[in-house]
């Protein structure tokens, strides 16, 4: 089994200071815990994290390699786990470009170090400053020759969708390295980020958690689809992160439906967008939405644009709202369980992943 | 041997746009690009559209970000915008659906469908 998004907690900010370049340092110290990164508008009203996690001195969970892999890795019986940066993949909402550069470059730094030479069995993301493309590109460029970093991470949360012009050099730089980019809902609304959902900020965490982090990832998709990118880049794939899945046929539908009246437009699309989406993205199961009895709806819906081939498990590990891969398992179709688990990642990821066995 | 029939003048077509006509116990629309007329069955195969409504014109084509006007001229349908090619009737918008397509020609000032 293969987790693709375990989310590695920053626990000593100092632990990470010490990868930012010396000439910010004190900036980045000055911010306190935060490192500088925005904030959301409200504390979690329950708990950002799972309870029964083990928390290291600083209080914060999945802040330790060893323990990360006792309980993310061995408790599920994941055979790999993604690292994606958490807060920190906010750094692309900063206002400051060169303030997210060196934080970029710190955590990309530290993910190597601390982690992925404490576990073979940890891989990582690369964040990079999406406010800077150029920027991104070269820290994308940078980091890809350590192949045990298998895709760029960009965070929902953006100035304008990823689609737009100014954003191609990241797409570039990842197809150029072979990776594919991974978009991970957070951070809408926040910092330099458009407000989440298009009808002005959300009053309270449930909506925004709600409305907010699917339909930044709707207007990621839909963006890169009519923007031609997967035309301009045809080996290049995009994997969804956490922005639900049970919107994704009427979204494609919709899409197919008015490429055919609107198509003048965006003239390089010759294919429906649904059948463009099948080949190029991929989406993570959590969070599998509760469907009250209503499961088969559901999968058959989603057969019907392309699952289990465009579905990848992921537990999101160590936040309050993950799923349980055996709890995921027992959901999925028997027949889809192999390909969800573990083959879409190995073909989406190819040789990065290493050997892995079945 | 094919039979033509009458469905009006060249002036009421130009005045008006557009024909329309029972031929073969259908109903056909009769457009005039340029020098050229085309006839089609006047029923949209997606909701039912008068198709002889629609506006005639050059569809884009192009790579992303890059837009240019090969050539093909189509037959926009008036109420979602699906597109016909005129010489065919095939939708270019969706490749299950096509509008049957007659010969037309001009003639002494009058407006000739195959029947």
């Amino acid at each position: 089994m293969i987790d693709c998004d375990v989310h590695p907690q920053i626990g000593d900010p100092e632990e990470l200071l010490a990868y930012v370049e010396p000439g910010q340092r004190e900036w980045f110290r000055g911010q306190g815990a935060s490192l500088g990164l925005p904030g959301y508008p409200w504390t979690h009203p329950v708990s950002w994290y799972r309870l029964d996690l083990e928390r290291n001195g600083d209080g914060i969970p999945g802040s330790r390699a060893d323990v990360v892999a006792r309980e993310a890795l061995d408790a599920g019986g994941a055979d790999l786990g993604i690292l994606n940066a958490d807060d920190a993949v906010t750094l692309s909402l900063m206002a400051s470009p060169y303030r997210a550069a060196a934080l970029a470059r710190a955590h990309n730094d530290w993910i190597a170090e601390r982690w992925l030479d404490a576990d073979t069995r940890f891989r990582g993301a690369i964040v990079c400053p999406a406010q800077d493309p150029q920027a991104a590109a070269a820290e994308i460029r940078r980091v890809a020759e350590d192949d045990r970093f298998v895709h760029v991470l960009l965070v929902g949360g953006a100035e304008r969708p990823y689609g737009e012009p100014r954003y191609l050099p990241i797409f570039e730089a990842a197809a150029e390295a072979g990776l594919p980019v991974a978009i991970h809902s957070g951070g809408e609304g926040l910092g330099i980020a458009a407000p989440p959902g298009g009808a002005g900020a959300p009053t309270f965490y449930i909506e925004w958690h709600t409305v907010g982090s699917s339909a930044s990832i709707v207007a990621h998709l839909v963006s890169l689809l009519c923007h031609g990118t997967f035309e301009r880049f045809p080996d290049l794939r995009v994997l969804l992160m956490e922005g639900g899945i049970g919107w994704l046929p009427g979204i494609l539908w919709r899409l197919d439906t008015n490429w055919r009246a609107l198509r003048a437009e965006v003239p390089w699309l010759e294919r429906k967008p649904s059948e463009v989406a099948r080949d190029h993205v991929r989406f993570t199961t959590q969070p599998l939405e509760h469907t009250d009895g209503h499961d088969d709806v559901l999968f058959e819906m989603l057969a019907a644009v392309g699952a289990p081939d465009i579905l990848c498990f992921a537990s999101d590990y160590p936040h309050w709202d993950f799923d349980e891969p055996r709890w995921t398992l027992n959901r999925l179709p028997a027949e889809w369980r192999d390909a969800v688990l573990h083959d879409n990642a190995v073909a989406l990821y190819g040789d990065r992943l290493g050997l892995v066995a079945a | 041997m094919k039979s033509w029939q009458d469905v009006g003048s060249v002036e009421d077509l130009e005045r008006a746009g557009r024909l329309v006509a029972r031929v073969g116990g259908r109903e056909v629309g009769v457009v005039r690009d340029g020098r050229r007329v085309y006839a089609v069955r006047n029923r949209c195969p997606h909701h039912g559209a008068p198709l002889a409504l629609g506006r005639i014109r050059v569809r884009e084509a192009g790579r992303p970000g890059e837009y240019s006007t090969p050539g093909t001229r189509v037959l926009r349908c008036p109420w979602h915008g699906w597109e016909f090619d005129l010489a065919t009737g095939a939708c270019l918008d969706d490749s299950a659906l096509r509008v049957a397509v007659y010969d037309a020609k001009v003639s002494d000032g009058r407006v000739l469908v195959a029947a």
